[in-house]
């Protein structure tokens, strides 16, 4: 990206920190997001947790909820055990995004945003858990993160990005390739330089900037190659940006698979129409999930703790 | 998390304990003879079918349905009856708008392309296995209602083709009741049907002008030489019930009818992994399909 553009967007997403108010318990999440799930004690989530009301009851509310068996959970510890770390900490960080981003300055729709992210998350890790990928909650978080360049433009750009969102929608073409027409950069400009500013690992960050530039691949590693392939599938099955694109895709033709298979041979032997089928599946979940969290219907209830 | 989900599912059976592995086994039993494949979140489907066959045979516990499946003497005939219980309902119109919104928006525009070079503006459908014809009649409106739009200048017939003579009748007959047409629009309906009373319509003679029915059993190699030149062919629940050599022969007879290319779709859960190594499997929104490239779309879909 040009120079003067890059230096524009990174000034820009230094404001983002005065947008609003971050709540409190941000840091400490980012901080927790870069360990594996068995390195992260259910103390110190349920501590976090408790300092935010409102995040404390959303998080019983769903630990209740029909989805999860509807078990009497009462205290927030409970809750978390119900829940399990991986999905609590996806929760807890959609909680603050959507905290932190004004209701005016969405332009995604949030429940079509997080269930693309979530659904990315789930599918990049079962793709490294296939693939033999040594870490598979690296690839989760990976999946969850790679579009965040999305709230950036929602933001710092909420007009011009709306115009790209109406643009791609008629022409049921990609959003970044729309982006790149009328902003000059994309999403994962701007969500590798949010994930920069947030000190997230290199891995994460490359993740994040090279998931649709199929001539970054090879060089930026498994994990965004996996990204790649997951972001695809999701968006062909119907967990893309809220409206239909146009799509015909020969995944094992993909650069990014085709990257992969050199170090992991497993996926030439993934049964892909199989995945597929157990993304449908899942794909139930992660709606019932999301519209549980982000849905209209948990904003309007009550909060009671 | 996926068994959670299955046993919040309300029980089919008093008997049915969704939660028994024998399902599971079933599973995957089925998806290995037939392809046609349960999701975990999906195997309540799988165990209601089984539920009317263990009924029907007074069988207690999945178990011992596996049993019956794997280990009598009558296994295979009851593996049949399964399937047939599994891809019951499958047919009506319309049963899957994505495959045709694939050939609008994507594989129809990509053959043109490759096939107006040489100025031959003609297209070959086959409908293998078009049990009562509710899939080529439903393709023959798809591609009428395209006729001066996408296909302007193009012509277009299908071969729709099926094993049972009793099916081909009720084909070529083209009657059809509510169950048939429930996702036909009123517009297609008085376009291209006419009332023959007792609530069924008839599919009319624009509605049959380019369908062209045929007794051809998949299995006989000598009738299966003879189709070339096609573009796309359905192939929808008719493998399922194949043996695997067969299957990889039938599928290998339609990578040579096919046209460089050319595109097959299987039925909405079926998969031809470790069938066939040609075919190029391509993810469309909703659907996917398998696909026989030029030289040229293969040198381009691997730089």
């Amino acid at each position: 990206m040009k120079a003067k553009l890059h230096a524009q967007l990174q000034a820009q997403i230094k404001k983002l920190d005065s947008i609003s108010a971050a709540p409190a318990i941000l840091k400490p999440l980012l901080d927790m997001l870069r360990l594996p799930s068995d390195k992260i004690r259910v103390e110190d989530v349920v501590e976090l947790i408790s300092y935010d009301g409102s995040i404390a009851a959303q998080c019983l509310r769903l630990a209740n909820s029909p989805l999860f068996g509807r078990r009497q959970t009462e205290t927030v510890r409970s809750a978390v055990m119900a829940l399990g770390l991986e999905r609590v900490r996806s929760m807890l960080f959609g909680l603050c995004m959507n905290r932190i981003i004004p209701q005016d300055k969405w332009v995604i729709a949030p429940d079509a945003f997080w269930r693309h992210s979530l659904g990315c998350a789930l599918v990049t890790q079962r793709m490294a858990q296939k693939i033999e990928y040594p870490e598979p909650e690296k690839a989760y978080m990976a999946g969850l993160l790679h579009d965040l360049g999305f709230l950036v433009n929602s933001v710092l750009y909420t007009g011009d990005f709306r115009e790209c969102l109406r643009l791609a929608a008629e022409q049921h073409a990609p959003l970044h390739v729309i982006e790149e027409q009328v902003l000059g950069f994309t999403h994962c400009d701007a969500g590798q330089m949010l994930c920069e500013h947030w000190g997230l690992s290199t891995e994460l960050v490359d993740a994040a900037r090279c998931h649709h530039d199929v001539s970054l691949l090879p060089a930026a590693g498994p994990l965004a190659c996996l990204v790649h392939l997951s972001d695809l599938l999701c968006r062909t099955r119907y967990l893309g940006y809220g409206y239909d694109e146009i799509m015909g895709v020969d995944l094992g033709s993909d650069a990014a698979w085709q990257t992969l298979v050199t170090t992991y041979p497993a996926l030439e032997n993934m049964d892909l129409v199989r995945f597929t089928f157990d993304i449908d599946g899942a794909m139930e979940q992660i709606v019932a999930t999301v519209d549980a969290v982000f849905g209209a219907k948990s904003i309007a209830a009550p909060v009671t703790t | 998390m996926a068994v959670e989900i299955a046993r919040a599912k309300p029980a089919v059976t008093p008997d049915s304990n969704p939660g028994d592995p024998a399902y599971l086994k079933i599973r995957d039993l089925t998806y290995r003879i037939s392809g046609i494949y349960h999701a975990e979140e999906k195997l309540y489907l799988l165990i209601s079918r089984c539920a009317r066959r263990m009924t029907a045979l007074g069988v207690a516990s999945p178990s011992e349905y596996l049993e019956h499946l794997t280990t009598r003497g009558n296994r295979e005939a009851e593996l049949r009856l399964l399937l047939n219980e599994i891809t019951i309902g499958e047919t009506y119109m319309f049963r899957h708008p994505a495959q045709l919104d694939a050939l609008r928006n994507v594989i129809l525009p990509q053959i043109l392309q490759v096939k107006g070079l040489i100025s031959l503006k003609r297209l070959r459908f086959w409908c293998a296995g078009c049990s009562t014809g509710e899939e080529p009649h439903t393709l023959a409106m798809f591609l009428l209602e395209e006729k001066d739009k996408l296909l302007a200048g193009w012509t277009f017939d299908i071969l729709a083709t099926d094993l049972n003579d009793n099916s081909l009748e009720a084909a070529r007959a083209g009657i059809y009741g509510e169950y048939a047409l429930r996702n036909t629009s009123d517009v297609l309906r008085r376009k291209y049907f006419k009332d023959v009373g007792g609530q069924k319509l008839q599919a009319n003679d624009l509605l049959k002008a380019p369908i062209h029915f045929d007794r051809i059993n998949l299995s006989d190699d000598s009738k299966m030489l003879f189709q070339k030149g096609i573009d796309v062919i359905f192939c929808c629940n008719v493998l399922i019930y194949f043996d695997l050599a067969s299957k990889r022969r039938v599928v290998q007879h339609f990578y040579s009818n096919l046209l460089p290319g050319g595109y097959l779709f299987l039925g909405h859960a079926e998969s031809l992994f470790q069938v066939n190594d040609a075919f190029r499997l391509v993810h469309f929104l909703g659907t996917t399909a398998y696909w026989k490239p030029t030289a040229a779309q293969a040198a381009g879909a691997k730089k």
